[in-house]
């Protein structure tokens, strides 16, 4: 294939290839002419306009129509389906020219090219067909990135690192807590003393299981006197099935998922994304299953690629998991079911989204800013963006997009899909004969009544009369609305008229039909929605998109990874996969590199992976930017721990719940989360074992009111990162209104199944809607079970920082605003379930044991004396309130129970993992 | 209404800016510790409380015109041609297929044929300004306003469009301008919310509440919907009635028994936020009902927003309201239109004449009156009024004689604030298809109105991800101070 040049070679023919461009070699100073300011006319200056306006929709921005691409020179120097369209210097030989020359383009509907504008392409063709695009494949540069963007330490191979030896061997319970020791001890500090037991057994219930333990299961702990009652303990947690709600929750976070479609603008349009619900059941069964992370990631990526699930007969179980699987890469935003915003940006937006979950979900990496240029602060090339992106172009090609109407699949295979539809074709068939034949039978009948009834009409009207009742609604004329208005009541003939009149054997067919009418609709086949994705065709092209236009599309770039992850050649990773079924295997590929053992890629996954399962066991990651671990995020805090723990979670299956036992058995994770400043020396190295060897017991220390000398943690650490005490965590969103329910005793534990709908009210709150609910507890389940949107969360959920899903979420907030306050005083919600936890603390105490009852159930512990007065002062103060308000004794009593009660949900204690 | 004390909103003063940031809840890391703290340095703010994660007030680091915004957010694309952008020969080519293709959101321009305006155009007030007749009222203050026929953003649909000219980008998921400005100057009412919305009280209009959205910015900096109607504030009052001097007692009880918790963990400033937050709920009640109550006006005022006529009553309610709170300090209030019959109501792509006249009617009277009441109380001058729509409109017809929606032009208004008066910037081609002399950018908008607050837009910046954002984003976006708009008397 040859290309003009600026300088009229002759006449150049430009000859298309279906794939491949091949280069013609210039001779030496024509590459300076390219520098050269152009004279005659340019393709991008004076052509490339009026094509964009006329012409780009079909061929190139949202689709290559008869597999043309106009958007550069290079692209449409290489033609279409049926060969060149374009030959420098002759028209003749230019179908470019000639179809809109003779106005066959564009097509009937578009507005017409100007005879000016046909004339400024006919005039750049003659003048040699110049371009300022040289079309010279980019420089593709072994590697774009330096040993040292390698030598950064996320980016480097785990290290292999053993626990550092201690002090204090006896607080080094695991090899966990030598590692935080050893940093507390180079600072003169040591951990805290472990959590009192009715404190940690809070703590585990909250962390594993999301939900508070009962006063009965704390009790159970408490009288545990076993060594290994802890242990136990968490393995009865981590067997629960509401481990993998918790758990999975955290997932979903960063997987970014709602049940909902497109970009959730507006309160009250709530856009169903149907069965997207069964990725977060997937999820939540896959943590129960402790599925080993790289098979639990295979799937989402690549879940499709497994299977060759486009011609199988029926769909195993194990095809419709793996299929759930990849609504993971659903998550982003997808407007294009609306025909105005089906367009090339939302669509580009789309996989741009995509590309860029991933990679904040698994890398902890922003890769936003490389899709225009390359990233400022981290080794992430522009290129790399976009061999990134090619791995899911084959599943989302913007020149072939599919609507997510279009894209998601049955839960049944797409032949006994077919072969369903035309059952249902079949059986609707039948429907609608059926009833055809009962109104044949009916209508002689309801024609003589009616006429019957007519003769109370005036005359003059009575035929027109008749006329209106017989047109339907919404074909009525004015007059004819009138008639039907005035006299439809009376002239109505009622179905038991009919049927009284009907004789004997039209009775009987009757009967017949409707039995038929009534077992019919029973044999109709129904299926179920999976949102998947999955390759769509061949493979396309994909480009490297200047400044991330895609009307800029530049080089063509092969399918890869972040270079400075890999070492070696992608296309060896993409070779060396076997998909199974009609598709590309990118996906797997991808799969492949970021869980393969001893890269730097699947280090710097399992890293990711393992500080966010710390950020949630201690309030902050060691990496604390758990969004970040670029070069502009925070520095771990505990490299060698990370990395530690990173090969350990590897080496031992990627299984999770070991990993979670492991930190949760360190007497790290044990210790208690505050230490009362006059105890802080206890916490000071030396200070508690000194005194201990002393005989002084803690008690002793403690009752000193000036600090021991010593190295004071606070003023040490006050951030607290080298981790001499447990943080204190409020609780997020999901776990405040579950604990709420969990306390007041209506917690609906069922799990799975569609999300429960809400609504949102003029009053701009959420609530759960109140009718067609699956049963009347559902307003009380887990909230991970209630409808999740993008912007409009239930509004309690709303209030404690439940994260607008724009993209996802790696790391939750938590604040105190006052909105907060407002809504655990006043909403209805939580009165309501404060009431509720009143009558379960009625119904098992009695009077004078009460308050202890609801300390229990709320806070897991009981009253000190001191609290206790002052709940009992309440308690008497609100009963005698009611009772002034005419309210007996009873009621009083009950009213009263239930302000302590929704007081209790409303201290900070109950807000608090301590 | 007595402007109180201002102390801190959500965290006790003495606490350390170390405090702050933990307090927060957000687990900012140090890097967040150092910008912030360079910030100030750059600002030259002195006060140690400055650009910290709270609600105090803190001086601009430049001299300011204004310091407070109210934004009367005119969604659905007001028609240029309708309302501010008299264009003649759009007149003269009436009917006729226009030379370049416009780009089209819907169907129906298909035939991209011109429609003219069908209303008559005229000189208003001492300026000679021209504006069309069926804003009357606003027509009324043409010596106060600044009129801007130039500006154009950057999609042709109302959820991107309006994202855009709140965020400063299509793309969801930044704050909101109200949100960058509470977090900039802190408020100076600590018994209310910083940034307020009043929205039409029978619902959203379009794109809801992601048009106050704090994104990344700390939760506080958020815009609190405050309703017209019923309690102000959404859980002000128990959802259930209960006898008075309940709730008093509840709140005793609970300050014992967090305090007691509090006194556990003596170094958790996020407890003691929570004790102030149940006291500063308690003040709210009485602040809201005391700030939102209309009684307190006098007729005439009253009359001035239309509340004497339902048709205008709704909307010239919240525009009051607005006045009122800025009045008492609050930093941002975003007033939004009726939502019936439509919740984009300036969206006329079946007929602009009715549809215009339609919200005309319940528009224009309130948003004149609040120019006007501003400026007889000397608010004007330190509260800047923003009127605008998301995007403009077509000069083709839609289906015979409506528009469809035009991001490459569209018309606003600024008032007060240091923003010029009787002044006309910009003007748009021919037709009104684009925006061609003064081109002004949604970012340059955003760059401007932080200028007159005192903030430099590449200045005020807040980390997220490790990058220090900023509204405007002006490395990728040129935003820049649109000087042409200020009033040159008024500078130092």
């Amino acid at each position: 294939m040859s290309r003009p040049g600026h300088r009229p070679i002759a006449r150049l023919r430009v000859v298309a290839r279906t794939a491949a461009v091949a280069w013609v070699v210039f001779g030496a100073g024509a590459a300076a002419l390219f520098a050269a300011e152009p004279e005659g006319p340019l393709y991008e200056r004076d052509v490339l306009p009026i094509l964009t306006a006329h012409c780009l929709k079909c061929h190139g921005r949202e689709a290559r129509k008869a597999g043309l691409d106009l958007r550069t020179f290079t692209l449409l120097s290489q033609g279409g389906e049926s060969g060149s369209v374009l030959t420098a210097g002759s028209l003749k030989e230019s179908p470019l020219y000639e179809r809109i020359a003779d106005r066959s383009m564009p097509p009937e509907g578009e507005l017409p090219l100007r005879d000016e504008q046909i004339e400024a392409v006919r005039r750049w063709i003659d003048a040699g067909a110049h371009a300022a695009d040289t079309g010279e494949p980019p420089q593709e540069t072994a590697s774009e990135t330096s040993a040292e963007d390698r030598d950064f330490w996320a980016f480097r191979p785990l290290a292999r690192n053993e626990p550092p030896a201690v002090r204090q061997t006896v607080r080094a319970r695991t090899p966990v807590d030598a590692f935080v020791l050893a940093k507390l001890e180079e600072r003169g500090l040591s951990l805290a003393p472990d959590a009192e037991p009715r404190t940690l057994v809070r703590r585990a219930y909250f962390d594993l299981v999301g939900l508070p333990p009962s006063p009965e299961e704390v009790d159970e702990f408490l009288r545990d006197a076993s060594a290994d009652a802890y242990e136990r303990l968490l393995d009865r947690l981590l067997a629960s099935p509401h481990f993998g709600e918790r758990w999975g929750r955290h997932w979903l976070d960063a997987s970014g998922y709602v049940d909902t479609a497109g970009g959730d603008n507006d309160a009250g349009i709530i856009k169903m994304a149907d069965g997207k619900w069964r990725y977060r059941d997937y999820v939540i069964e896959s943590f129960n299953d402790d599925k080993p992370f790289d098979r639990f990631l295979t799937e989402q990526l690549a879940g499709d690629e497994l299977d060759d699930w486009r011609s199988a007969e029926h769909f195993t179980p194990e095809m419709i998991e793996r299929l759930t699987a990849t609504t993971f890469l659903r998550s982003s935003s997808d407007d294009t079911d609306e025909n105005e915003l089906n367009t090339a940006d939302i669509r580009h937006g789309v996989l741009a989204r995509t590309v860029e979950t991933v990679a904040s979900n698994l890398l902890g990496l922003t890769v936003n800013c490389a899709r225009c240029h390359s990233h400022k602060y981290d080794p992430i090339p522009h290129r790399d963006y976009y061999r990134l992106t090619a791995i899911f172009t084959p599943a989302m090609n913007p020149q072939s997009w599919l609507q997510p109407r279009d894209r998601a699949l049955a839960d049944i295979a797409p032949q006994e899909k077919a072969a369903a539809e035309k059952h249902n074709a079949e059986i609707r068939k039948r429907i609608d004969e059926a009833k055809r034949r009962l109104s044949e039978i009916r209508r002689p009948y309801q024609d003589r009544l009616l006429d019957q009834k007519l003769t109370g009409v005036p005359e003059p009207i009575r035929g027109d009369t008749k006329t209106a009742l017989q047109t339907p609604a919404d074909k009525r004329n004015e007059v004819q609305k009138y008639l039907a208005g005035k006299f439809e009541a009376t002239l109505r003939v009622a179905a038991e008229d009919v049927a009284a009149a009907l004789s004997a054997e039209d009775r009987l067919q009757i009967a017949a039909l409707e039995a038929q009418l009534a077992a019919l609709p029973v044999q109709l086949k129904s299926w179920g929605t999976i949102q998947a994705v999955y390759d769509v065709g061949q493979p396309p092209v994909t480009y490297l998109l200047k400044r991330g236009n895609h009307d800029a599309p530049g080089a063509p770039v092969a399918p890869g990874f972040l270079s400075v992850l890999s070492s070696g050649d992608p296309a060896a990773v993409f070779a060396a996969v076997h998909p199974t079924g009609a598709t590309s295997g990118r996906r797997l590929a991808l799969a492949r590199w970021l869980t393969e053992r001893d890269t730097p890629a699947a280090a710097l996954v399992a890293r990711v992976m393992v500080n966010r399962v710390w950020q949630q066991l201690f309030g902050v990651g060691i990496v604390e930017t758990a969004d970040n671990f670029g070069h502009s995020g925070a520095q771990p805090t505990h490299p060698e721990l990370l990395d530690w723990l990173a090969r350990q979670w590897i080496e031992a299956g990627y299984r999770w719940k070991p990993l979670v036992k492991r930190l949760m058995l360190s007497s790290v994770y044990r210790q208690a989360s505050t230490v009362e400043p006059a105890r802080a020396a206890d916490v000071a190295l030396g200070g508690r074992d000194a005194a201990a060897t002393a005989g002084a017991g803690a008690a002793a220390t403690g009752a000193t009111t000036d600090a021991p000398a010593g190295p004071d943690p606070y003023s040490i650490d006050p951030a607290n990162h080298l981790l001499w005490r447990q943080r204190l965590r409020r609780l997020q969103s999901e776990a405040v209104r579950d604990a709420i329910l969990a306390t007041s005793g209506k917690l609906d534990r069922s799990m799975f199944g569609p999300p429960i709908p809400i609504e949102a009210k003029a009053d701009g709150s959420v609530v759960v809607r109140d009718k067609d609910l699956p049963s009347a507890t559902s307003p009380w389940r887990r909230s991970m079970y209630i409808l999740a949107r993008r912007n409009y969360h239930l509004s309690m959920l709303d209030v404690f920082d439940q994260p607008v899903v724009s993209t996802n979420c790696t790391r939750r907030d938590a604040s105190a605003v006052v909105l907060q306050s407002l809504a655990m005083l006043n909403d209805g919600f939580v009165i309501e379930q404060a009431g509720h936890f009143a009558e379960r603390v009625a119904a098992a105490a009695p009077v004078d044991r009460q308050v202890l009852a609801a300390f229990r159930l709320a806070l897991a512990r009981e009253p000190t004396a001191k609290e206790a007065a002052w709940c009992e002062e309440l308690l008497r103060s609100q009963f005698d309130r009611y009772r002034q308000q005419a309210a007996n004794d009873e009621e009083a009593r009950r009213q009263a129970l239930g302000h302590l009660c929704q007081m209790l949900l409303n201290a900070s204690e109950f807000l608090y993992v301590q | 209404m007595k402007i109180p004390t201002p102390n801190a909103h959500n965290f006790p003063a003495e606490l350390s800016r170390r405090d702050l940031l933990r307090a927060s809840g957000l687990g900012f890391g140090s890097l967040v510790l150092s910008c912030l703290l360079a910030e100030e340095a750059q600002a030259g703010a002195g006060s140690s409380a400055a650009l910290a994660v709270n609600l105090a007030p803190r001086p601009s680091p430049l001299p300011a015109q204004a310091r407070s915004v109210i934004m009367l957010m005119q969604n659905g694309g007001p028609g240029q041609m309708e309302l501010f952008d008299p264009k003649p020969e759009l007149a003269r080519l009436a009917g006729q297929t226009y030379g370049e293709k416009v780009e089209m959101f819907q169907k129906g321009s298909e035939g991209n044929k011109l429609l003219a305006g069908p209303f008559r155009f005229r000189p208003c007030g001492q300026c000679g300004m021209e504006l069309s007749e069926v804003i009357p009222h606003l027509a009324t203050v043409a010596d106060d306003i600044c009129l801007v026929r130039s500006m154009h953003t950057e999609h042709n649909n109302h959820t991107e469009a309006l994202v855009m000219l709140n965020t400063g980008k299509i793309f969801q998921g930044r704050p909101a301008l109200g949100s960058w400005i509470s977090y900039a100057l802190g408020t100076e009412n600590q018994n209310l919310p910083a940034y307020v919305v009043l929205r039409d009280p029978e619902g959203y209009n379009t794109s809801g509440t992601l048009l106050w959205q704090n994104a990344w910015l700390p939760a506080l900096f958020r815009g609190t919907e405050f309703s017209t109607q019923g309690p102000a504030v959404l859980n002000l009052r128990p959802a259930r009635p209960q006898p008075s001097g309940a709730q008093a007692d509840d709140l005793a009880l609970l300050s014992r028994l967090n305090e007691e918790h509090r006194r556990r963990y003596p170094r958790e400033s996020e407890l003691e936020a929570r004790i102030r937050n149940y006291e500063l709920a308690a003040r709210m009640q009485l602040a809201t009902g005391d700030t939102l109550d209309p009684a307190r006006e006098s007729p005439a005022t009253q009359k001035r927003y239309g509340l004497d006529n339902p048709e205008t009553a709704g909307y010239g309610l919240r525009c009051l309201m607005a006045r009122r709170l800025v009045e008492t300090g609050v930093r941002f209030v975003q007033v939004f239109p009726p939502v019936k019959p439509q919740f984009q109501p300036w969206d006329s792509h079946k007929d602009v004449k009715t549809e215009n006249e339609q919200i005309c009617a319940k528009t224009d009277l309130p948003s004149a009156g609040l120019i006007k009441d501003l400026k007889q109380r000397g608010l004007l001058d330190s509260t800047i009024v923003l009127w605008t729509g998301e995007f403009g409109r077509l000069p083709v017809s839609q289906n015979g004689s409506g528009r469809d929606h035009n991001r490459n032009a569209f018309s606003l208004i600024l008032a007060g604030g240091g923003f010029k008066r009787g002044h006309v910037h910009g003007a748009t081609d021919d037709v009104g298809y684009r925006s061609v002399e003064g081109r002004v950018s949604v970012p340059d908008l955003h760059a401007t109105i932080l200028h007159q607050l005192g903030f430099d837009h590449r200045q005020l910046t807040y980390l997220h991800h490790g990058r220090p954002e900023t509204l405007t984003d002006a490395s990728v976006t040129k935003a820049r101070i649109v000087g042409e708009l200020i009033d040159g008397s008024l500078r130092a």
